[in-house]
Order: structure tokens, then C-alpha cells, then sequence
């Protein structure tokens, strides 16, 4: 797996060919977290068979992306959608087979996660931005930009803990986004804020599209998988049933959902 | 905001051992940062336990009992293996819950994972050096003197690093699946804290002692500090077994965690 390979856009380029790959990845939970455990699975490593307990959340998916493709997922709840952006994220590692991604990825995923409540939004900036692989020459430079987009300049100096909900969420959504990773990964976060900052996101997604970024798209919302998304990727329980352009996908989840 | 700052070609990300020294350094900073920004004392909280701490062992032992371990003065003999068990004991047992308290960051991002317990030794770590001023002190108003053992000082700091950081990755994987390992480690380090020659010196076991105690790794790790000042404390043997252990124990810590981490991240 090559976690650790970030790359420029001229080199990603020059490099043809997918900047994601997942082949045959598949994952498995317990369904009980209660359940007992021993030393023997934990050790067992990949390769050991199913115990009664465990659910293969998804398996036996592949699919290549091409640099530039803007994906959405789509599918019920509960049949893997968040699993497979967190496996692209390289959040959580599979059980089965491969996912390679080839370029840095800014995933817009538990964004407020790396904040810490004790820290002023100033030092938090710094701080999420260098978790993500900024340097502290570029955060600078883009601090302005980021204070200005979230609307948070009064607060530079106030604990994160006393800033609003919807602060928050614009906050990490700003910092997550001038990340300038060539693959953006999306999941439901922005069904959080208001209107207008919601679609001030969307203005965001759609200039990083422009700007060439790949899309990895997990969402609800028939009109913003059509706004922004080329491809669908439709799972139902773990397994990739089709891939297909945006409109294909929908139309068959649709018929399958019975709307 | 600029559609033409959008377009301006990517920046090479620092990859590799730098990002990771980058990243491990962050955390560190931002968590001796939080320390210290949230608590009116800051510093004087990292000494003020061992200090404490040496005060009651140096009354018991030199004022109520009639000592005859340890070396003179006592109060830097015991500061000498007291300050740095300070900082096994505050990683060791914060490893324990690594994962647990930063799990909303471990599940947010792709960094490696081996972080989240090394930033721990090291800030841990950063902490015993701001606490050796204060053995400095007592050295000078207590009258020891540094011998040339001195030098040995820096092997004492990266053996003990090792040493951490190999239980740590043992433990912190472990009790994402196993929460009562949680206490049973408090507990064992309560142990470790008698058992190791800190209150007393290893020469002070007894003879058919010696040889066991070698095994526990801060034998090694105690009389290798403690050479500073007392050049009889310098104990060879107990330094090259330390030495062996501590290896074997980082060894065995980064196989746990490299088999455990899959699960790991499925857990929290």
C-alpha cells in the first residue's frame, strides 16, 4: 500500500494512470463490540476465516480513478458508503486485498476531529493544517484566506471550546479545503451549517473541480451527486452492483428503492 | 478568494521520516502547548510532583529511619533515578489510553500510527530534561559532585527512550481491546516503582537478588543515570542487560503493533 506517496500535480499528471485503485478490498466488523475477544483473532492476522460474529461490511469491490473524476457514492444506509470513503482515506486498512492511493487526499470526514477544545482557533489552524501535511510557511500564507472564508476573524484568539457549532463546522471546512491535495473526499458533513455557508461549500467544491481535483463524493442528495459528480459508484450490502455514469446509477438506485 | 490561487500548481508535501518528525513534533509542542496554557503554575507542575515525591522519601529515609541504603547526599541519589522514572511512569501509563483520547484525530487522519505513542515518550521526555535544573540544584547546595560518567548521560536518555517506547506500543494497542489492562498496568507500575533500585541502590539487594534484577531493564537504565554522581553506582553487567532488554522489548512493541493496528482502527 503506498500510504505515504503525496505527489505534485505536474508529477501526477505525467504519471498516467489511476490516482485511486481498490482492488478486491474488503472489510470486516464485529457486529457485537461487546463481544469476547482473545488474544488468538487479534494475532490471527488477514488471513483467518470468518467468525460467527463478524460481517463482511464490504467485499470484493475494485474500481480505478482517474485523476480529474469526480465519483459519487451512492447506496441505503448501512451498506458501506462511509467504509469505503474511509478506506480511500486510508482511515481504516483492509482486511482483503488492495487500495492504493496515489496522490495526497484532504478528507472532508469527522472534520472537526482534530481540533482541541483548549486552543485558540488561531493555534488550532496551525495545528489541523500540519496534521494534514502543511508547513508552517504555507499556513501562513493561506491564514487570511481561511480566517476570511470561515467568518471567524473576531474570534482568532477565543478557546475553540466557546465557538458555535456552526463555527466549528465552517472552521474545520475552510482549513480542510485550502488543503491543496489533488483528492478531495466528501461525506455528509455538510448537511451541518446554514444555508448560505452551505452553498458557499459548494461554490468551494465546485472551484477545486475546476481546478482539476478528483472527487470522491458520499451523499443523499440526488441534486448534489448530480451537480457535482461524472460517476456513480452503487453499493448495496458491501458490494459494488454498479459503476456507471452519475445518471445510470441514479436512476437504477432509484427503481431498486422503489422512489 | 482568487480562482488564480486555486490554479497554482501543488507544493511537494513532505513525505517520509520528515513528515513524521514533522507531525511528531507538532504534537508534542501542541500538547506541552495545552499543558501549560491551561494551568496558571505550568512548568512548576512538572517538578513540583518529583520534588514532592523526594521530599517525603528523602524525610522518611534520612529523618525517621536510620538509612543505610543509597549514597550521600541521598536527595540526589534518589532525584537521580526519581527524575526519570517520572518519565517511564508518565509515558508508560499514558500509553494506556493513547488511542482512547485521541480518537476522533486517530480516525480523522492517516498519519502513522506509531505517532500517537512516540509523541508521548517524547513529551514525557522533554519534561525530564526541564527537570534536570533542579537536580543541578540540589547537587550544587548538597555538595555532590559530577564524576566523568557524565558523558554516559545522552546512552541513558536514548536507552530510555527505546525502553518506552517499546512498552508503549505494547500497551496502547492492547487496551483499545482490553480495558482492565488499563489498571493492571497503574498497578504494575506501582510495583516496578519498589521493585526498581530508586529509593534504594541495586547494590543494596540481596546477593541472590542481584542476578534477577538485572532483568527488570531500569536496573541498568538507574545505575547508568546515577554514574553522573556516584561512580560506584556504574554497573556494567545491569547496563548490558538493560540494553538487550530494552531492544527486545521495542522489537516485540512494533510487532504487537504492526499485527494490532488493523484492528486497532476498526475499534475506536
Amino acid at each position: 500500500m503506498t500510504s505515504e506517496v503525496s505527489t505534485t500535480a505536474e508529477t501526477a499528471a505525467a504519471v498516467a494512470g489511476p490516482v485511486i485503485e481498490v482492488r478486491d478490498a474488503g472489510i470486516r466488523f464485529r457486529r457485537n463490540r461487546r463481544g469476547r475477544r482473545s488474544f488468538k483473532d487479534l494475532f490471527a492476522g488477514r488471513r483467518r476465516r470468518l467468525r460467527p460474529d463478524e460481517f463482511w461490511a464490504l467485499r470484493n469491490v475494485s474500481f480505478a480513478v482517474q485523476p480529474g473524476e469526480a465519483i459519487g457514492v451512492v447506496g441505503r444506509n448501512g451498506q458501506g458508503k462511509s467504509t469505503l470513503l474511509k478506506l480511500v482515506a486510508e482511515v481504516v486498512l483492509a482486511d482483503e486485498g488492495t487500495v492504493s492511493v496515489r496522490a495526497g487526499v484532504a478528507p472532508l470526514i469527522e472534520i472537526t476531529g482534530g481540533f482541541v477544545d483548549d486552543l485558540s482557533v488561531r493555534d488550532n489552524v496551525y495545528l489541523t493544517a500540519g496534521l494534514h501535511g502543511m508547513s508552517r510557511r504555507e499556513v501562513d500564507e493561506r491564514f487570511a484566506e481561511i480566517i476570511e472564508f470561515a467568518e471567524i476573524g473576531a474570534f482568532l484568539d477565543t478557546p475553540y471550546k466557546h465557538l458555535s457549532s456552526g463555527m466549528k463546522v465552517r472552521l474545520a471546512f475552510s482549513v480542510i479545503s485550502r488543503l491543496e491535495e489533488p483528492i478531495l473526499l466528501v461525506d455528509e458533513v455538510l448537511a451541518v451549517g446554514d444555508r448560505g455557508f452551505r452553498e458557499k461549500c459548494y461554490a468551494r467544491i465546485q472551484e477545486l473541480l475546476d481546478g482539476g481535483r478528483t472527487l470522491f463524493f458520499v451523499s443523499h442528495s440526488e441534486r448534489d451527486l448530480r451537480r457535482f459528480c461524472t460517476r456513480g459508484l452503487y453499493l448495496d450490502r458491501g458490494r459494488l452492483v454498479l459503476d456507471a455514469p452519475i445518471d445510470e446509477v441514479l436512476a437504477r438506485y432509484a427503481a431498486d428503492t422503489g422512489h | 478568494m482568487t480562482s488564480a490561487a486555486l490554479q497554482a500548481p501543488l507544493r511537494e508535501r513532505a513525505t517520509g521520516s520528515r513528515r513524521y518528525r514533522q507531525i511528531l513534533w507538532l504534537l508534542t509542542s501542541r500538547d506541552l502547548r495545552v499543558r501549560y496554557s491551561t494551568s496558571a503554575l505550568g512548568y512548576v507542575w512538572s517538578i513540583l510532583d518529583p520534588l514532592v515525591m523526594a521530599g517525603i522519601y528523602w524525610f522518611v529515609f534520612t529523618q525517621v529511619f536510620q538509612r543505610d541504603v543509597g549514597e550521600e547526599p541521598y536527595i540526589v541519589f534518589l532525584l537521580s533515578a526519581l527524575l526519570p522514572w517520572m518519565w517511564f511512569n508518565g509515558a508508560v501509563s499514558d500509553s494506556t489510553r493513547a488511542f482512547l483520547r485521541e480518537a476522533k484525530l486517530v480516525r480523522s487522519t492517516k498519519i502513522p500510527r506509531t505517532i500517537w505513542v512516540n509523541r508521548l515518550v517524547l513529551s514525557k521526555g522533554i519534561e525530564f530534561l526541564f527537570s534536570i535544573p533542579v537536580i543541578a540544584a540540589f547537587a550544587i547546595f548538597g555538595g555532590a559532585t559530577l564524576t566523568g560518567w557524565i558523558v554516559l548521560l545522552p546512552l541513558a536518555i536514548v536507552l530510555q527512550a527505546v525502553l518506552t517506547a517499546g512498552v508503549g506500543l505494547i500497551v496502547a494497542p492492547l487496551v483499545v481491546f482490553f480495558r482492565d489492562l488499563e489498571r493492571a498496568v497503574k498497578l504494575t507500575l506501582r510495583f516496578l516503582f519498589y521493585a526498581s533500585p530508586i529509593i534504594y541502590s541495586a547494590r543494596d539487594l540481596p546477593e541472590g537478588l542481584h542476578f534477577w534484577a538485572a532483568f527488570n531493564p531500569l536496573s541498568g537504565l538507574f545505575s547508568l543515570y546515577r554514574a553522573s554522581f556516584f561512580e560506584s553506582e556504574l554497573d556494567w553487567f545491569l547496563v548490558g542487560i538493560s540494553a538487550v532488554m530494552s531492544v527486545l522489548l521495542l522489537a516485540v512493541g512494533l510487532a504487537v503493533f504492526a499485527r494490532t493496528e488493523r484492528a486497532v482502527l476498526k475499534e475506536i
